[in-house]
C-alpha cells in the first residue's frame, strides 16, 4: 500500500480492501489499527492505533497539526485513509462513507458547527432522517416529542421552535449533541466542544457529558483545554507529528505530563546569534481588541527585531496580524507604524507607512496564481517603476530578475505563472512582492507552512537577513522550533489574549505551550 | 409562523398602502372584473415564482425561465395549430410539461453535475432557448389557436378562471411540499449552509436537480394557462419574465444567498409587483407606464437585496 504514490487517491481507493472485518475483543468498543494518511506525501497519520470502551471518556490532544482533525474525519467518514482499519462493536467499519459511520453509530460534532442557522433545533436534530407520514409528509409532532425527551435526558432547556440563528452557540452545541444521540449513537466524538463556551456553559456541557457516560455512551474528547481533558476523561492519548506517543490512564494523567507528551523534543532553546542591537520602535500595538477576536493585545516591534506570535489555531494570532495590516475592523486600541497612528486606516494607509503582511493563505490571499513570477513579483512596487503611469518594462525586467536572484526563487523564467512553482518557491515571490517596497514592518503569518524542509531554510534564513536590514519582523507561527529558532522573544496568545513573553534565553516548546493552552480559574489536581 | 414574519409584514403593509393610494387615485381600481383580471394576470407568475423560491432558497438561480417560456409557447402553438400540427388537447397539455421538465433537469444537470454556476448555465439557456424558439416560428405567428387550447387561458371552471384555479392548486401544493415534506425541509438545509449539508451526508445534488426540474415543469403549468389568454403566439413571448419572477421572489423576502424566505411572503411580492404594473396604467402615465414600471422592479429588487445583507450582516454579528 506504502508503495503507491501519493496523490493515486481513487486508485487506491479502488485498490485496497478498506473497512475489511477485524475481530474486536468484546469488551472494545472503538479499535482503530494503523490508520495513515498522507496529503500531498506529507503524513497527516502514520500508523494510528486507538481503543475506546463503552462507557468511556477518551481525551485526545496533540499541537496543532498533529492529526487529530484528520483522525475525526476518517471516523466520520468524510476522509478515507491510505491504510488501515476500524473497527466498531465488533465489527469492520466502511470507511470513507458518512452513511456507514451514522449507521455503526459513530457522531462527529466538529468545531466549526455544522448547523443548519436557519432551521429549528427539531428540524436540525431530524433533517436528513426524518420521520414520516405516509412515506412523505414530516411528522413534526413526534419529532417535537423526541427531541423534547433527549433534551429531558440531557437535562437542559433549548427552544424548539426557534431558528438557531437566535439561539448561543452553547444552546446550539445542545442541539448538535441532542441530534447525535437521537440517531442512537454509541461513539461521540466531540472537537473542541468548549472552544467558544462560556465558563458556566462549559459547566453544562461537562455535566452533560458525564451523564451520556453513564447511559454507555462513549466520547472521544478532543481539546486544547488540558484542565478539562485531565477532569473528565478515563484515558487519554497523545498524538504528535501524525503518531500515537501514548495512551495513559486518567490516573496519571497532569496538566504538566500532558504538555510534555505533546511538544516531546527535549530541544534547548539554541540561542544562535545574540539579538541584534535593538533599534527605535517600528510598530507598536496599544490595547488592541476586536470583537470576539481578541482583546488587549499590547506589544511593540523594535527596527531589527524578530517578535514570535505563538499560541494555538483559533487564540487570535492571525486576526491581530491581520487587523495591524488594515484588512479587519478595530474595536478599540491603537496601531502605530514609526509613531503615527493608523489605526482602522485601511491597508493602503498600512502599506503607505511600511507596514507588510505575508498571510496564511498564501494561494488565495498573496499571489494571483495565473500571473507570471515577475507580474507577483512587481505588484507592490509597479507604481513606483512606473513613469508618469506608464509600466516601464525593462526598468520591471531589471527588478524582478535582482528579486528572484535574492530571493533564490526557482522557476523556468520569471514569465512562468507562478500556479506552477513549488509550494516553498511561491512563499518566496510572496515576500519578494513585499522587498520590492522595502517594508519597515514585516508581519509574516506561518511562512514556512506546506513548504519543504530546504525551502524553509531558506525562508529562514530570509526572514533573518531581513532583520538583520533593519526590518521589523512579527512572525507568527505554530511551528514550534521555527518560533524559537527565529525570534528575538516570543508572544504567545491564548483565547483572545496575550497570556505572556517569552525572552529568547527562557522560551521553550514546554514554557510556550503552558502558556498556550487554556488554563481553568480553579486549580485541577 | 415561527418567527415575527417581519418581512412579510413589510410587504404586506407597502401593498395595503399602495392599494389604497391606487383605488383613491382612480375608483375603478378595485371593480370586481379588475380584481379578477389582476388575478389572472398574476397567476403565470405564481406559479413560476413557487418553483423559483426552491430554486434560489438552495442558493441558486434560473434566469432561463422567461425564454423557457417562450419556447414552451412556440411548442404548445405549432402542436395545436390546426396548420401546424393540430394535434389533440392531451397531448399539446403533457408535451409542454414534459419539454419544460425536461429543459429545467437540462439546467439542473449543468450546474449539479457540469457544476457551472446557475447563473451562468441559465444565462446561456436564455441565450440559447430564445435562439430556438425564433428557428421554430421562423419568425412567424402562430395565429390559429384552437379554441379548446385557448379554453385552458381564457375559460373559467366553477366560478373561477382556470388560471387562477391552477395557481391557487400550485401555491397550495408548493407551501405543503414547502413547509411539510423532508424534501422541503432538506431544501431549506441545504441552502441554510451547503457544507453542513454535505457532512451530515444530505442528497444534495438530488435535491438541486429536483428544484430546477420543478422549476421547468413549473414554466410549462405557466405556459398552459397564460400563452391561451392571446389569440397569437409569437417568439418574443417571455421575454423579461425572469427578472419579473426573480423580484419577485427576493422582495418577498426570499435571501438570495438562500437558506430563509416564505412563499406567504411570495406570493405578496407576485401581488405586489403585478398590481404596481396595473396600478402605472391606471394612474394613466400611457406609455410612459413601461418605463415608470422598469425603474420601480430595478429599485424594488436593489431595496429587497440590500435589505437582505443588511439582516445577514446583522445575524452573522449575533451569531459569532
Amino acid at each position: 500500500m506504502a508503495a503507491l504514490t501519493p496523490g493515486s487517491t481513487g486508485l487506491r481507493r479502488a485498490l485496497v480492501p478498506l473497512g475489511y472485518p477485524c475481530p474486536v475483543p468484546s469488551d472494545l468498543l472503538l479499535e482503530v489499527q494503523g490508520l495513515s494518511k498522507a496529503y500531498d506525501g506529507v503524513h497527516a497519520l502514520e500508523g494510528v492505533g486507538l481503543q475506546i470502551r463503552p462507557g468511556e471518556v477518551h481525551g485526545l490532544v496533540g499541537e496543532n497539526g498533529a492529526g487529530k482533525s484528520t483522525l475525526i474525519k476518517i471516523l466520520a467518514g468524510n476522509v478515507v485513509p491510505d491504510s488501515g482499519s476500524v473497527g466498531m462493536a465488533g465489527a469492520g467499519l466502511n470507511l470513507g462513507s458518512v452513511q456507514a459511520s451514522l449507521d455503526a453509530g459513530i457522531s462527529v460534532i466538529y468545531q466549526e458547527l455544522v448547523a443548519f442557522l436557519d432551521l429549528d433545533a427539531v428540524e436540525n436534530v431530524f433533517v436528513g432522517r426524518e420521520i414520516r407520514r405516509f412515506g412523505i409528509i414530516l411528522d413534526r409532532a413526534r419529532m417535537r416529542e423526541r427531541t423534547s425527551q433527549v433534551f429531558q435526558r440531557l437535562g437542559v432547556g433549548v427552544p424548539l421552535n426557534v431558528p438557531l440563528c437566535d439561539l448561543s452557540v452553547a444552546q446550539r452545541q445542545l442541539v448538535a449533541i441532542a441530534r447525535a444521540l437521537e440517531t442512537e449513537c454509541r461513539l461521540l466524538v466531540m472537537d473542541e466542544p468548549t472552544a467558544s463556551l462560556s465558563n458556566r456553559e462549559v459547566e453544562v456541557l461537562l455535566a452533560t457529558v458525564e451523564r451520556l457516560k453513564t447511559e454507555g455512551v462513549s466520547v472521544l474528547y478532543v481539546s486544547h483545554r488540558l484542565d478539562e481533558i485531565v477532569r473528565i476523561c478515563d484515558s487519554v492519548t497523545v498524538l504528535r507529528d501524525g503518531r500515537v506517543v501514548e495512551t495513559m490512564p486518567a490516573s496519571s494523567v497532569t496538566r504538566e505530563r500532558l504538555i510534555v507528551s505533546m511538544v516531546g523534543r527535549q530541544i534547548a532553546a539554541q540561542s544562535q546569534s545574540a539579538a541584534n542591537a535593538p533599534g527605535t520602535v517600528v510598530l507598536e500595538v496599544r490595547g488592541l481588541g476586536r470583537d470576539g477576536a481578541f482583546e488587549d493585545v499590547s506589544f511593540s516591534v523594535r527596527a531589527g527585531e524578530i517578535v514570535g506570535l505563538g499560541g494555538l489555531v483559533g487564540a487570535g494570532r492571525t486576526e491581530v496580524a491581520r487587523a495591524i495590516f488594515g484588512l479587519d475592523r478595530i474595536d478599540s486600541g491603537q496601531v502605530l507604524v514609526g509613531g503615527r497612528d493608523v489605526t482602522n486606516r485601511g491597508v493602503l494607509a498600512a502599506v503607505a507607512s511600511g507596514v507588510a503582511l505575508v498571510p496564511e493563505d498564501r494561494q488565495h490571499e498573496g499571489l494571483v496564481l495565473p500571473l507570471s513570477v515577475k507580474d507577483n513579483l512587481l505588484m507592490a512596487a509597479r507604481e513606483r517603476l512606473a513613469r508618469r503611469g506608464w509600466i516601464q518594462r525593462r526598468a520591471e525586467r531589471t527588478k524582478g530578475d535582482e528579486l528572484s536572484t535574492r530571493l533564490m526563487v526557482k522557476a523556468a523564467s520569471l514569465d512562468v505563472p507562478v500556479r506552477s512553482l513549488s509550494g516553498g518557491n511561491q512563499q518566496k515571490v510572496v515576500i519578494g512582492k513585499w522587498l520590492a517596497m522595502a517594508p519597515r514592518a514585516l508581519i509574516m503569518d506561518e511562512p514556512t507552512r506546506g513548504v519543504d524542509v530546504g525551502a524553509k531554510e531558506e525562508v529562514h534564513s530570509l526572514v533573518t537577513r531581513l532583520a538583520a536590514e533593519g526590518a521589523a519582523v512579527l512572525l507568527v507561527s505554530s511551528d514550534l522550533p521555527e518560533l524559537l529558532e527565529l525570534s528575538d522573544r516570543i508572544l504567545v496568545m491564548c483565547e483572545g489574549r496575550v497570556s505572556g513573553e517569552l525572552a529568547r534565553g527562557e522560551a521553550s516548546e514546554e514554557a510556550l505551550m503552558a502558556l498556550a493552552v487554556h488554563r481553568e480559574e480553579r486549580a485541577v489536581s | 409562523m415561527k418567527k415575527l414574519p417581519a418581512r412579510e409584514l413589510g410587504v404586506g403593509l407597502v401593498l395595503f398602502v399602495l392599494v389604497l393610494a391606487v383605488q383613491l387615485a382612480n375608483p375603478a381600481f378595485l371593480r370586481p372584473e379588475n380584481v379578477r383580471d389582476l388575478l389572472i394576470q398574476c397567476a403565470p407568475f405564481a406559479i413560476m415564482a413557487c418553483g423559483m423560491t426552491f430554486v434560489i432558497i438552495l442558493g441558486e438561480i434560473d434566469i432561463s425561465v422567461g425564454s423557457m417560456a417562450g419556447l414552451l409557447a412556440a411548442a404548445l402553438g405549432t402542436w395545436a395549430s390546426p396548420s401546424h400540427g393540430g394535434r389533440p388537447l392531451l397531448d399539446c397539455v403533457f408535451g409542454v410539461l414534459f419539454l419544460g421538465l425536461a429543459l429545467g433537469l437540462v439546467n439542473g444537470l449543468l450546474v449539479v453535475f457540469a457544476r457551472v454556476p446557475s447563473i451562468v448555465a441559465t444565462l446561456g439557456m436564455l441565450t440559447v432557448l430564445r435562439g430556438v424558439t425564433e428557428l421554430v416560428l421562423h419568425g412567424e405567428w402562430v395565429t390559429d389557436l384552437p379554441p379548446f387550447i385557448r379554453q385552458l387561458g381564457i375559460g373559467v371552471s366553477g366560478g373561477v378562471p382556470n388560471p387562477v384555479l391552477v395557481a391557487l392548486l400550485v401555491v397550495a401544493v408548493s407551501i405543503t411540499l414547502a413547509s411539510l415534506t423532508p424534501w422541503g425541509r432538506r431544501v431549506y438545509a441545504i441552502g441554510s449552509n451547503p457544507e453542513a449539508a454535505k457532512v451530515r451526508g444530505l442528497p444534495v445534488k438530488q435535491v438541486k436537480l429536483a428544484a430546477f426540474a420543478l422549476m421547468g415543469l413549473l414554466t410549462g403549468v405557466a405556459v398552459l394557462v397564460s400563452a391561451p389568454q392571446l389569440s397569437v403566439v409569437e417568439s418574443g413571448y417571455g421575454t423579461g419574465w425572469e427578472l419579473f419572477v426573480v423580484t419577485c421572489v427576493v422582495v418577498g423576502g426570499v435571501s438570495i444567498t438562500g437558506g430563509r424566505g416564505s412563499l406567504w411572503g411570495v406570493l405578496l411580492g407576485v401581488a405586489l409587483l403585478s398590481i404596481i404594473r396595473t396600478a402605472l396604467i391606471f394612474l394613466r402615465l400611457g406609455d410612459q407606464a413601461s418605463y415608470w414600471e422598469r425603474a420601480i422592479q430595478g429599485v424594488l429588487i436593489l431595496t429587497a437585496v440590500l435589505g437582505d445583507r443588511v439582516s445577514a450582516r446583522r445575524r452573522a454579528e449575533v451569531g459569532a
